[in-house]
């Protein structure tokens, strides 16, 4: 394994299949570790706004059910609410680690590919990452 | 070196044992771009594969040789991940549980009518020689001993084991971070 970045058209990228021998399939190649790494940082935004959108859809929730609970003071306690919201919070959470996993294997294969030492590919990844914070970032604010 | 040439040998060997469905012709690079090194090439595998057999994890006593030792070896990598996804949050409750001293400073400046205002800055910080700080130094060393670790054991590109890092790893997350949502839900309200 060459330990320095090489300019080349001929890389194998993570899987057998995917051999790179021509000026075009390594455009194409370096377009698709592009879309991954925009996808990576991507992914580490949406993880932060899905648990603040989880965080303030229960609070709200849970509030609403404080005040349901206060009016009817005498009347048969509903337990049902309670665990809607738990059930809720259960698949949000589910689907957060779902999230998180994809964030760690893409990362990962972002790092592998990085390490074929092939310059055209790293140069993917580094504006991949680039523009994926420059469109992913604004919307962590934007809440 | 000369354990290095018998692994890419026996490689070679070991494909017709894998019940995976990847051509057996995996551990040949096809395309190479220095064909002077080509015994250099098969040292590392450079594309996923599953195999079980002559497969170096990490250290160079650590050779997995057999579908138990494996399983064994996927249950650790499992248990690693898992730990670093916990170690991460601890270290997040540790550091907002020993952010005590607050310092405020207020500052006057000029407002929109030629009135004077006060700005208030609070800058939360930690002493350097404390207890909590030197916990957060070891931690973080540890963090970072371990991501290197995981970072190697992925760079295996064995398939098992890359399979037990990001399971360990939503498992990891999906147990600790549970509970840090819920704290920081009622401790993160009113601000």
């Amino acid at each position: 394994m060459a330990m320095h970045f090489i300019f080349s058209d001929e890389v194998v990228l993570l899987f057998d299949f995917w051999s790179v021998h021509s000026p075009a399939g390594m455009a194409l190649s370096v377009l698709v570790i592009l879309l991954l790494a925009v996808l990576y940082e991507g992914i580490k935004v949406g993880k932060a706004r899905l648990l603040h959108q989880a965080l303030m859809s229960l609070s709200i929730s849970t509030s609403q059910q404080l005040i349901e609970e206060t009016d009817q003071n005498s009347s048969s306690s509903d337990p049902t609410p309670v665990s809607r919201t738990h059930l809720r919070w259960f698949l949000c959470h589910f689907g957060q680690s779902l999230l998180h996993v994809a964030q760690v294997v893409i990362g990962y294969f972002v790092m592998l590919a990085v390490m074929s030492y092939n310059t055209w590919i790293f140069f993917g990844v580094v504006l991949g990452s680039g523009v994926g914070y420059y469109l992913a970032y604004p919307l962590l604010s934007m809440t | 070196m000369g354990h290095f040439h018998h692994m890419g040998m026996s490689m070679g060997m070991s494909s017709g044992d894998d019940n995976s469905t990847m051509a057996p012709s995996h551990h040949h690079p096809t395309s190479s771009a220095s064909h002077s090194h080509d015994h250099m090439m098969m040292m590392m595998p450079m594309t996923f594969y599953f195999g079980f057999k002559n497969v170096e994890l990490l250290f160079s006593g650590l050779v997995i040789n057999t579908a138990g030792e494996m399983a064994g070896a996927f249950v650790a990598v499992f248990l690693l991940a898992m730990f670093y996804e916990g170690l991460k949050i601890a270290r997040e409750g540790l550091l907002r549980k020993s952010q005590v001293s607050i310092r405020y400073n207020s500052m006057p400046v000029p407002g929109p009518n030629g009135t004077i205002l006060m700005e208030t800055h609070k800058t939360v910080g930690q002493q350097m020689l404390s207890f909590p700080h030197l916990l957060q130094t070891v931690l973080h060393i540890i963090q970072v001993v371990i991501s290197y670790f995981l970072m190697l054991i992925f760079m295996t590109y064995n398939g098992y084991l890359c399979i037990a890092v990001a399971a360990g790893a939503g498992m990891g997350y999906f147990l600790f971070s549970w509970k840090k949502a819920v704290v920081v839900d009622i401790t993160e309200h009113c601000h």
